[in-house]
């Protein structure tokens, strides 16, 4: 198994990720028939990304940072600051969204990196909610907490083509190729040099220090790229609600990216908060039809997750699938979470 | 010229004095033992060698060159190596990948963003490599957490020799290690003497005795009494103090 | 100087208030280690219990309800001052239940465990009361006005803020001059000298645990006359609170106060020139203290930073 993965983490595209690709393609085919619609299917995807981007952080870096719906939420308006201000094409707007979330995450790493554990937790809860009281307050940019409504969903321009994307196929398949383009990006950054180094600092900042690495400059760098990418998201976010709203960058939304990632099983598996994406956006449409106390069931689920299952629904399917005992699975799960708050000290 | 140079080094944690005065020269090849009493300010010297504390006063120079005060990271790269007392390893790796972390050619790659790690077969020799010189071969793709202890400090040299150092510094390497672990040491040390310069802390006498050419003794912070083997066991300081006890 | 008193005897006392908000949540993380995010969510309930058992519908049978009613307000809510933190203690103890798995592995757990209480309650909150706001009678004797300078003032905030005193000065007297606080301080989180000691450990962490919900809740009752009573209202408290620990420090009880001070300080006085951006303040006064100050103002070495 250990030998299957490591060809796996050298590979661009694994065979997870065809037939991944593959499947996610016929959505459109057959999801109206079970009663969902492609919007589901376009916030699925988005959000995935985010996840994704999030996980950097939480699952890679082990920095537990609570306040990432800001850079989501920067990304969105940028998006549409840029539509509206600057120019209306699709790959600048879409630039634009990266480049002024990653410089607001830049600007926050700056003052968190040499933080650790609760401290560090709450700094990007403070930024979070700082960001997030700017969107809400700045009527005259933002919209306040109308948001910022009529961003049109741009043609996609490829100089010699221009594709529309106004319709939720043609604009679910072209999210479903960025997301193909992000996760082949971030699957080769999580298993690159600086990927395992970033693994390497969550295991023992010490340790990593005395080899030479300077700390500060992994933590304050993927921090600045999670946040880019996560607002790139968001980019794509404002253009699948054709709005960008506060919202997302309050500290529950914020939360709740948290808990996607953790209930799919973030902590030990780069799928995992795909997987969590997946449970979270579709209990809501699901379950939230039936009944409108949906949060209420699924924050049980989330205690159960926590308590009996730490290492999230990928996590215990990759221990099915790898036919080793749940036991060491949890002890992974386990020492994973420890890991979160910097070196894990036993108690 | 020596290789290390210390000179008047103090360091104080608040109103507490840890480190007074130290001196130390280590020519280039030497192996210097560190001993002394629990609480003496041994682990905190390897500290302010290795960049972890800065020393209220003094200087530490590496082949000449001033490097007081500097960060971990940039003594590290200078080629300043150093093992744990309490391992620190990168649990959750292999016992090769976290050698491979630790070679000066990955942390150039440190930034590399878009090729696989695991790729790179160059690196993954030299990790080979320096497996087999402690006997690691057959745990190379054993995580860290799942070797035996002994197996683990074995892993926590073969990081510090993966770094391709000219200073080792061993903090406490033979500490929980049965006999055969401690004879298997030795072997070890005896074959990186004179390609290396070694810093080591130990309270295992013999092991110190046997191998280290000089041999310092810290004591309420101080440098109590220093020279070879054979000059410390007849030093006053170091009977009374119940050091020599063995001999 | 003097337009600013006003504005500085309203952060102090607003301060005291965040102080009493945060009380509860500081025992559980300076004693336990762990971090409580539902402790909002306790705090709200508090509020909600006491509504309810004061309001024109107490949970009661009809013929005790009517004798209840009958009662004079001040009685009642003196009454609901205590019987509500019961109460919330009791889904105190359920939370602590579950929250026994989590010991001894990393505070994360507790912290997501509690973070999922904290969205159950909220949940069951809206579907027991709705989303609409409700207001807690308080007796005559601490309702109305004074004039102060030419500003009036609520007697209420005075009676809120000088209770905070007191809760406070009761609460560090019980941990730091009685035997049972010795006992807590030592052990809560170092379990070996309190094994050593003959006591037991488990229920020990329920106590504090309960203690620290049964403060949640009695600062939801002070706090509700003022805020108002909603689901959000959880929220709305446990973030100052948490971040009042934060700024002072983790295990520092007069650290967790002076916070409290300070942050009702930056609130009051910023809501006094800039009163759009004034909830704003409390974050940027953490930033400017945790960018220079490891662990806030005074906090200990603790777990929660390994």
């Amino acid at each position: 198994m250990i030998a299957t993965y490591q060809s796996d983490s050298a590979r661009l595209i694994t065979p997870t990720m065809m037939w991944l690709f593959l499947a996610l393609a016929t959505v459109p085919l057959w999801i109206a028939r079970i009663g969902l619609y492609p919007y589901l299917g376009i916030e699925i995807l988005i959000w995935s990304i985010y996840a994704l981007a999030f996980n950097l952080v939480l699952g890679t870096a082990g920095l537990p940072s609570f306040g990432h719906g800001a850079y989501f939420g920067i990304g969105a308006y940028a998006f549409g600051l840029c539509q509206f201000n600057v120019v209306a094409n699709l790959w600048v707007c879409l630039a634009a969204a990266f480049v002024i979330a990653g410089l607001a995450g830049a600007l926050v790493a700056l003052f968190i990196s040499h933080r650790r554990g609760i401290y560090y937790a709450f700094m990007t809860i403070a930024f979070g909610q700082i960001f997030w009281t700017v969107a809400i307050k700045s009527h005259k940019v933002t919209g306040g907490e109308d948001g910022l409504l009529k961003i049109a969903r741009l043609p996609a321009d490829l100089g010699f083509a221009s594709i529309d994307l106004a319709g939720n196929v043609s604009f679910y398949y072209f999210v479903l190729l960025v997301f193909g383009v992000a996760v082949i990006a971030m699957w080769r950054l999580v298993h690159s040099p600086y990927g395992r180094v970033i693994a390497a600092i969550k295991q023992s900042e010490t340790r990593a220090a005395h080899l030479g690495y300077n700390v500060w400059l992994y933590k304050a760098s993927i921090f600045t790229l999670s946040a880019a990418i996560s607002g790139f998201a968001g980019g794509l976010f404002a253009m699948a609600q054709l709005a960008a709203f506060p919202d997302v960058m309050s500290l529950h939304q914020s939360g709740y990216v948290v808990m996607m990632t953790l209930v799919g099983g973030g902590l030990v598996s780069f799928w995992g908060p795909v997987v969590g994406v997946f449970l979270f956006l579709t209990a809501r449409d699901v379950i939230g039809a039936l009944t409108n106390a949906w949060m209420l069931y699924f924050g049980l689920l989330f205690m159960a997750v926590v308590l009996f299952r730490p290492e999230g629904v990928a996590g215990a399917v990759a221990a099915a699938w790898q036919n080793r005992s749940l036991y060491s699975m949890r002890r992974q799960g386990g020492s994973a979470l420890r890991l979160l708050f910097g070196g894990g000290r036993w108690r | 010229m020596a290789l290390i140079e210390v000179e008047g080094v103090h360091v104080r944690f608040g109103d507490r004095v840890v480190l007074e005065s130290i001196d130390l020269a280590v020519p280039e090849g030497e192996f210097h033992g560190v001993m002394g009493p629990n609480g003496a300010g041994k682990t905190t010297f390897f500290n302010v060698l290795t960049g972890r504390v800065k020393p209220s006063r003094g200087s530490i120079r590496l082949a000449g060159e001033d490097v007081t005060g500097l960060r971990p990271q940039l003594i590290a790269a200078k080629g300043v190596a150093r093992s744990f007392q309490i391992m620190t390893l990168f649990d959750d790796f292999s016992a090769r990948e976290n050698i491979m972390v630790g070679l000066p050619a990955f942390r150039v790659r440190g930034f590399d963003m878009h090729r696989a790690a695991s790729a790179d077969s160059d690196l993954a020799e030299q990790a080979s490599d320096i497996l087999a010189m402690v006997g690691l071969t057959d745990r190379a793709d054993v995580r860290a957490k799942d070797l035996s202890y002994g197996d683990r400090r074995a892993l926590e040299i073969a990081v510090a020799l993966g770094q391709n150092p000219r200073v080792l510094c061993l903090d406490e390497p033979t500490s929980g290690l049965g006999t055969d672990g401690v004879q298997r040491l030795s072997q070890l040390v005896s074959q990186l003497k004179r390609k290396l310069t070694i810093v080591a802390i130990e309270h295992d006498m013999e092991f110190l005795f046997s191998l280290a050419d000089r041999i310092s003794v810290i004591h309420w912070g101080q440098v109590i009494a220093r020279g070879a083997p054979q000059e410390l066991q007849q030093n006053e300081w170091v009977k009374r103090s119940n050091l020599g006890r063995f001999a | 100087m003097l337009d600013l008193l006003p504005h500085i005897l309203n952060g102090l006392t607003l301060g005291l208030l965040f102080a009493l908000i945060a009380l509860g949540f500081m025992l559980i993380v300076g004693l336990m280690e762990q971090i409580n995010l539902a402790h909002g969510s306790l705090f709200a309930l508090g509020a909600y219990f006491a509504m309810q058992l004061m309001g024109p519908r107490p949970p009661l049978p009809q013929d005790i309800a009517s004798a209840w009613l009958a009662l004079p307000l001040g009685w009642r809510y003196a009454a609901a001052l205590i019987i509500a933190p019961m109460a919330a203690g009791a889904i105190g103890i359920a939370i602590e239940f579950c929250m026994r798995r989590t010991y001894g592995k990393d505070p994360l757990y507790g912290l997501l465990l509690t973070f999922g209480a904290a969205m159950v309650i909220e949940e069951t909150i809206r579907l027991i009361w709705g989303t609409r706001d409700y207001v807690l009678q308080v007796p005559q004797a601490i309702n109305g006005g004074v004039l102060f300078g030419d500003l009036i003032w609520s007697t209420y905030r005075f009676y809120a803020a000088g209770i905070s005193a007191v809760i406070i000065g009761l609460v560090w007297l019980l941990i730091e001059k009685t035997p049972f606080g010795a006992i807590v301080k030592a052990g809560a989180h170092d379990s070996e000298i309190v094994r050593a000691l003959g006591i037991n450990l488990t229920r020990l962490r329920l106590l504090v645990f309960v203690f620290g919900t049964m403060l949640a809740a009695i600062a939801g009752i002070i706090v509700a006359p003022i805020w108002g009573i909603r689901p959000h209202m959880g929220v709305d408290a446990v973030i100052p609170a948490f971040l009042v620990i934060v700024l002072g420090g983790v295990g520092s009880f007069w650290g967790a106060v002076v916070a409290g001070l300070l942050v009702g300080l930056a609130v009051g006085l910023s809501g006094a020139y800039a009163s759009e951006w004034s909830l704003l303040s409390m974050y940027v006064l953490l930033v400017a203290v945790v960018t220079f100050r490891a662990r806030g103002l005074w906090g200990k070495k603790s777990v929660l930073e390994a």
